[in-house]
């Protein structure tokens, strides 16, 4: 330990006061011109962001969003056959959803992000997962409960939806709330000229309403990988020109279904999304046009059931504010389906929607449906819906 | 089953091709550092100073607003390889370079490390909110107002900044990106104290202007402007009738000079404004066009010209 009074001598001699001339001009120099450039940049220093209220408190805490979507309906029939579970479903006011998402990175290896949406009647954890940050040769990884990215459509969130209802062979083939399940998915973007991302991941295959089409309500437990659902996809990326944009998925996903020992379910899909968003001064109009198809075969005692269905929905934006949108859904139907033993015949739905943006935060939708399941009359539906985002929500991929 | 079998199959090929392919090196080995700009402006300064020494790329176009960019994945490969991303910060590409850089799977440019730059960090920031904010008062920015290159002395402050990081990550050249980053903010406060005086001789009758978005804080404080107001009633909200009717009045009444508006806003509403008004309506570049080589102080320069002109032309 230092002798106190050395310390106090040296602590004395340090504070002294010393004639500038003691100092060779050379270093005086040297400090004068440090001292210059310091006093440039002090503003930045001192009044720039990174001592901000919002910064400081971003940096500890999450990013978190409420979003409240909620619909006034009509529809000509009492049971209007919607397949979503955020779907408008019955005629007078209906409560879609209200989500909250958390996000903000764990550490420097990890980002956490989590949806959890509130209803009347419950609490459900829809997403929440970790995702990896710095793994090395492009790769990727995530592990929690996630919606698997098969499709275009299936890892959206309703609020990323240009409709308010769920797309019908969504509903019908991955379930009423999108396929997703607790897993663990690795991505790798190849290095190639153009945009190409390889995706597998393993998951639960149990899951009414989030993995219908394998184990669905029968949840068998996981004797070996073999129980679980595996899905893989290919999502490319095409920057056709400056104002147009090209992506295409390849998609597929293999996994038990509960009709009998060893019997399994594959699912291939593809989609495509086509985006004209010309960038001309002034320009705010735009084109999107979305197309998707699902196959599904699934091993029954005695049998293979295969059906197909998908749907074409296209986005006409006007100008900042409004937009419209058209939607063509057509789904098989199959006799003797377990699933679905009254979707027997081809279901065909029609849908137009007029949308109105007050600001990126809010938007109303007005949509009016015409369904026509071959196996009973039309059931006509219009819905009025809002949707509000408050808080920081993060941003959504292309 | 056939279809099993063909997919685990399939799944074995994957995974070999992973383990082969994971390994292969990315394209930033190349012997230029990999500098991506976020906006062309920044990408301007980037190339300037770093000269031949790196190549550079811009993600959002010169004609679009940088509030909203589409987080077009072919960026992400942009991203992938950069050695250092110089970005505008203050929360301006919030909605969409996050996304974009998630996507990179890059830790060499993620926030904190020196291969990103918020260059807002190097310039002294305006309209930072001192009461309480909400969306009520329309799209504001938390943390102030992020559109700082329309001041060529922040031009030049980031700059410095450009070169502080590039001699971080290349310091055989860093006297090289120094004397270049000093050229640039020499000369950029030179045409500031040029071109103000040259604004600052004309009549305060003839320095009043309307904007369209509170994007121009920067440019109109330099160019020594007074602006009369806005015609977004609040910032990101599109104007509405009666606003648009009593910032008109306005303008009869002060005899503002010119409205001046980035390229990207719509100019209908405002060319009506101007024409009844009898004030010049100025459309400035959002950016320079840095893929067609236009340099930062340049396309300044050009901008001042424009709305010189048109203050200067006012009866």
């Amino acid at each position: 330990m230092p002798d106190p009074l050395v310390a106090g001598m040296a602590l004395a001699l340090a504070t002294a006061p010393i004639a500038t001339s003691d100092f060779p001009p050379d270093d005086l120099r040297a400090i004068e011109k440090e001292l210059q450039i310091d006093a440039e940049r002090a503003p930045a220093a001192a009044l720039g962001p990174a001592g901000s209220p919002v910064r400081a408190r971003g940096a500890a805490n999450p990013d978190i969003s409420l979003t409240l979507d909620a619909a006034a309906a009509a529809f000509s029939a009492k049971e209007p056959l919607m397949t979503g579970a955020h779907d408008p479903s019955r005629t007078g006011f209906n409560w879609q959803q209200l989500e909250m998402g958390v996000e903000a990175p764990v550490d420097p290896f990890f980002t956490f992000k989590s949806f959890i949406v509130f209803a009347p009647f419950g609490v459900e954890v829809e997403e929440a997962y970790a995702t990896t940050l710095d793994l090395p040769g492009n790769l990727q990884a995530r592990a929690g409960q996630f919606l698997t990215r098969f499709g275009r459509i299936n890892a959206m969130h309703p609020h990323g939806w240009d409709f308010v209802d769920q797309t019908l062979v969504v509903g019908k083939m991955l379930g009423s709330e999108g396929n997703r399940g607790l897993g663990a998915e690795l991505s790798w973007l190849i290095p190639l000229p153009w945009y190409v991302e390889a995706v597998g991941s393993l998951s639960d295959a149990a899951g009414d309403a989030t993995a219908r089409s394998f184990y669905g309500a029968a949840d068998l437990g996981v004797a070996s990988p073999l129980d679980l659902q595996a899905t893989g996809a290919l999502k490319q990326f095409f920057a056709l020109s400056r104002d147009w944009s090209l992506a295409w998925g390849l998609s597929g996903a293999n996994g038990p279904n509960a009709s009998g020992r060893a019997n399994r379910t594959d699912l291939f899909g593809t989609d495509l999304y086509l985006k004209y968003r010309p960038l001309d001064p002034g320009a705010d109009h735009g084109l999107s046009v979305t197309l998707e198809a699902l196959n599904r075969r699934r091993q029954q005692p005695g049998s293979v059931l295969v059906d197909t269905g998908g749907y074409v929905a296209a986005v006409w934006r006007f100008d900042r504010h409004w937009e419209s949108g058209l939607r063509a859904d057509i789904v098989e139907g199959l006799p003797g389906d377990p699933l679905d033993p009254d979707w027997s015949m081809p279901r065909y739905r029609g849908a137009v929607s007029l949308t109105y943006r007050p600001s990126e935060f809010s938007r109303l939708r007005l949509q009016g449906n015409a369904d026509f399941p071959t196996w009973q009359p039309p059931i006509y539906g219009a819905f009025l819906a809002l949707e509000v985002t408050v808080g920081a929500h993060g941003a959504h991929a292309f | 089953m056939n279809m099993n079998r063909s997919f685990a199959a399939m799944m074995r090929l994957t995974l070999a091709a992973l383990v082969l392919l994971a390994g292969s090196p990315g394209a930033s080995a190349a012997g230029k550092l990999q500098v991506v700009a976020s906006l062309p402006d920044l990408a301007a300064v980037a190339q300037e100073v770093g000269g031949d020494r790196v190549e550079v790329a811009a993600l959002a176009e010169t004609t679009q607003d940088p509030h909203f960019v589409d987080a077009r994945p072919h960026l992400i490969l942009k991203l992938n390889r950069a050695d250092l991303l110089v970005h505008a910060g203050l929360e301006l590409e919030l909605g969409w370079l996050p996304v974009l850089v998630r996507g990179a799977r890059n830790s060499r440019i993620y926030d904190g490390t020196p291969g990103n730059l918020d260059a807002s960090t190097a310039i002294s920031v305006k309209e930072i909110p001192t009461g309480k904010v909400d969306r009520t008062m329309g799209d504001v920015h938390p943390t102030g107002n992020p559109h700082y290159m329309t001041d060529p002395q922040n031009g030049g402050r980031v700059a410095r900044a450009i070169a502080d990081r590039l001699a971080k990550l290349d310091p055989a050249h860093a006297a090289s990106y120094k004397a270049r980053a000093e050229a640039i903010q020499k000369r950029s406060g030179e045409m500031a104290r040029r071109i103000a005086a040259q604004f600052n001789a004309l009549p305060e009758a003839k320095r009043r202007v309307v904007t369209y978005h509170r994007s121009l804080t920067y440019l109109v404080d330099w160019l020594g402007l007074i602006v009369v107001d806005e015609l977004e009633p609040k910032p990101g909200i599109a104007p509405s009738p009666a606003h648009v009717a009593k910032v008109l009045a306005e303008m009869r009444q002060a005899k503002v000079a010119a409205i001046l508006q980035e390229v990207y806003y719509p100019s209908r509403t405002s060319q009506l404004v101007a024409t009844r008004s009898g004030a010049k309506l100025v459309l400035i570049p959002g950016f320079p066009d840095f893929a067609g080589g236009e340099r930062y102080l340049d396309n300044l320069e050009e901008i001042a010209d424009k709305v010189f002109q048109a203050l200067e032309s006012r009866s």
